[in-house]
């Protein structure tokens, strides 16, 4: 990345960080300042290869190596011509072989291997195919129509239960001050005691209450902009799981063709320690224990004593 | 490496006693895996009776004398070749030399060691004729093969230092210690540990210093038993018979030379009072690694010389030198390249005979 730069002035990002490189269809690189100097009227030949070039065809060098920002640019160049899809072929064989062709030409421009021919390849096909081309850039609008479609589908949605939100609330509020109206007009005209009408009126408020309540409960969206159900469940289930007989340890037997072999823990007990040599402070600062040489000697001792089969 | 102190840790057997283990790993590890009964040693190393050695070895003998020839060099005869039973007292003559070599080694060598490249000898011309490589080459590189395995650590110029002999032949000898060191790793067929009786028999003198009281004193034996050890290491011994069954016959034959009687031992100590079969088959063997021992002699010198003659020779004038292909396993190290023009002389068998 440091020794990134400028062929031309010779900047590198390392002298100057706001270095901008740019690239154009020839694949190779200048510098912002480069570009400004050198394509002041608009177009000019490049420095390196004499490739005749616009000011607008440069862009920022996204990759380190500006032959793969040439390679994306002619892609997608050619990927606008050649966009057929798998359903365009009777078989999957075929399907392949295009996208063969695709990457060849691809790479062909990109190397300048073969350009003129290549070239000639690609007008003949774009001669041969321009229904094919036409309908499948109607097509590819077409599908985006479709998702945008549902996108307004959903905001209106949105809005119309905004709406109705609000109506809901208007005719809460109405409800409530008719209710009111009702009790001051009764105690107005009516000869019963003002406690009944009051316990009365109490009653239908709370009713009145619990039917909104009721009313509440508004119907959910049933479809993400994804066109995914709302509420279906994505099958989570784990994948189904392996019956298999657990392993079980069997101790390990080694044949010594031998006596049996005291164990380390007990040379001590068994007063074979006493026979050789005590392990000194040096010694044992390394691990080394009297007991690991007898053991050893005693092993190698019995192993293999018996006369054993061939 | 120093012997007397630091990387290797000594067995202590009692106080003044020399000792000859070194302990290189944890005792708990070796039960599993380096310990005799479960090694390479047991199950591709430890043949079924003499008639098996005697038959690769002449089967070796035949191929090699086959393959010479069949190339048709001019004035090849067949008496020219070595036959096996010429080719036996050559390998005795060598690896006397080789015992000798380690004898006089600087540092002193250990036991374990020298017991090791002996093994490596044995067995690189169980499957080799001596025709077809040098055992003078050979020697050196199984003792320079067991130096490193068994973490006896001299470095190579040391090691050749040793040979009395000007610098240049030294030069001459490392290299080809280096040439022929993996095949001969490969002929071993990459079996490198070695088990040997020595430290067997220190287990089995502290089995009858713990258990078999009725010997007064165990280290006399530790005299003659080690005499009977050496010896055993000249004879197919060690390709027959597992390391501790030689060392217990060591014992108890040093036991038999002091006339003293430890038949007790095997019955009452090793469990075997009611086993009468293993027992019959174990003093059978013990009384077959006595006859090995008892049987070797070392080879006479006039045979010596004829066949020396012959095998001279054999590869001065019909053996190929395929040394430049060996050299190739070791063309990335520069300590070995950066000599290659040393001049390419053989260096001859009276080099050696300094020592």
């Amino acid at each position: 990345m440091d020794d990134q730069g400028c062929p031309r002035c010779k900047t590198t990002k390392y002298r100057n960080p706001s270095l901008k490189l740019m690239v154009n269809v020839c694949g190779h690189t200048l510098c912002e300042s480069c570009v400004e100097m050198l394509f002041v009227r608009g177009s000019g030949n490049c420095v390196q290869c004499d490739t005749p070039l616009r000011k607008n065809n440069f862009r920022v060098q996204l990759f380190e190596d500006p032959a793969v920002d040439k390679e994306v640019e002619i892609r997608k160049k050619v990927l606008k011509m050649y966009n057929k899809r798998n359903a365009d072929f009777p078989s999957l064989r075929e399907y392949n072989d295009y996208l063969e062709q695709v990457e060849e030409i691809v790479y062909n421009l990109t190397n300048n291997v073969d350009v003129e021919n290549t070239k000639q390849i690609m007008e003949q096909y774009q001669r041969e195919n321009r229904d094919i081309i036409q309908k499948n850039k109607v097509k590819l609008t077409r599908e985006q129509e479709e998702l945008e479609e549902l996108l307004l589908l959903e905001q209106q949605g949105n809005e119309q239960r905004r709406l109705e939100t609000l109506q809901e609330e208007q005719r809460q509020l109405l409800a409530k001050r008719k209710n009111k109206q009702a009790l001051l007009d009764e105690l107005e005209s009516s000869q019963l005691p003002a406690t009944l009408l009051l316990a009365q009126h109490k009653d239908r408020a709370a009713q009145l209450e619990t039917q909104l309540e009721k009313q509440r409960q508004v119907v959910k969206p049933t479809i993400f902009s994804t066109g995914i159900p709302m509420g279906q469940t994505i099958s989570l289930q784990p994948v189904v799981r392996m019956e298999e007989v657990l392993y079980q340890y069997q101790p390990l037997h080694i044949h010594t063709y031998g006596p049996p072999v005291p164990a380390l823990e007990h040379l001590g007990r068994l007063g074979y320690l006493n026979h050789v040599r005590a392990a000194s402070p040096q010694d044992t600062a390394g691990g080394y224990s009297s007991g690991l040489a007898c053991h050893r000697a005693i092993q190698d001792a019995f192993s293999g004593l018996f006369p054993m089969l061939h | 490496m120093d012997t007397g102190r630091g990387s290797s840790l000594e067995v202590p057997v009692t106080s003044q006693q020399p000792a000859l283990v070194s302990i290189t790993t944890n005792d708990k590890n070796c039960k599993g895996s380096i310990m005799y009964h479960n090694s390479s040693q047991r199950k591709y190393w430890t043949f079924e009776n003499e008639e098996t050695l005697e038959r690769l070895r002449y089967q070796a003998n035949q191929k090699c004398r086959a393959k010479i020839l069949s190339s048709g060099k001019a004035g090849l005869n067949e008496s020219l070749l070595l036959d096996p039973l010429e080719e036996d007292v050559l390998f005795r003559h060598y690896e006397k030399r080789l015992l000798d070599f380690c004898a006089v080694f600087k540092p002193a060598m250990p036991k374990s060691v020298v017991g090791t490249a002996n093994m490596y000898f044995r067995r690189f011309y169980t499957n080799n004729s001596l025709m077809e490589y040098h055992p003078r080459t050979i020697m050196l590189t199984c003792t320079y093969l067991a130096c490193k395995v068994d973490e006896f650590n001299v470095s190579s110029s040391q090691f050749v230092g040793n040979l009395q002999e000007n610098p240049a032949s030294q030069e001459k000898a490392l290299q080809q210690i280096l040439e022929y060191e993996l095949l001969l790793i490969q002929q071993l067929n990459f079996h490198l540990v070695v088990h040997n009786p020595y430290r067997p028999m220190e287990g089995i003198l502290i089995d009858l210093k713990t258990r078999y009281l009725s010997l007064e004193n165990p280290e006399v034996l530790r005299k003659t038993a080690d005499d009977f050890l050496n010896r055993a290491t000249m004879t197919d011994a060690g390709l027959l018979f597992s390391p501790s069954q030689i060392a217990l016959t060591a014992v108890l034959n040093s036991a038999s030379r002091a006339s003293l009687n430890m038949e007790s031992y095997l019955t009452e100590c090793m469990g075997l009072k009611d086993d009468k079969e293993s027992l019959s088959k174990m003093i059978d063997s013990m009384r077959r690694i006595k006859n090995h021992v008892k049987k070797y002699e070392p080879p006479k010198p006039e045979d010596v010389g004829a066949c020396k003659h012959k095998l001279e020779r054999i590869h001065a004038e019909f053996v190929p030198n395929t040394n430049l292909k060996r050299k190739r396993g070791y063309e990335d190290d520069d300590h070995v390249t950066k000599h290659h023009n040393i001049a390419e002389e053989e260096w001859t068998d009276e080099d050696l005979e300094s020592l």
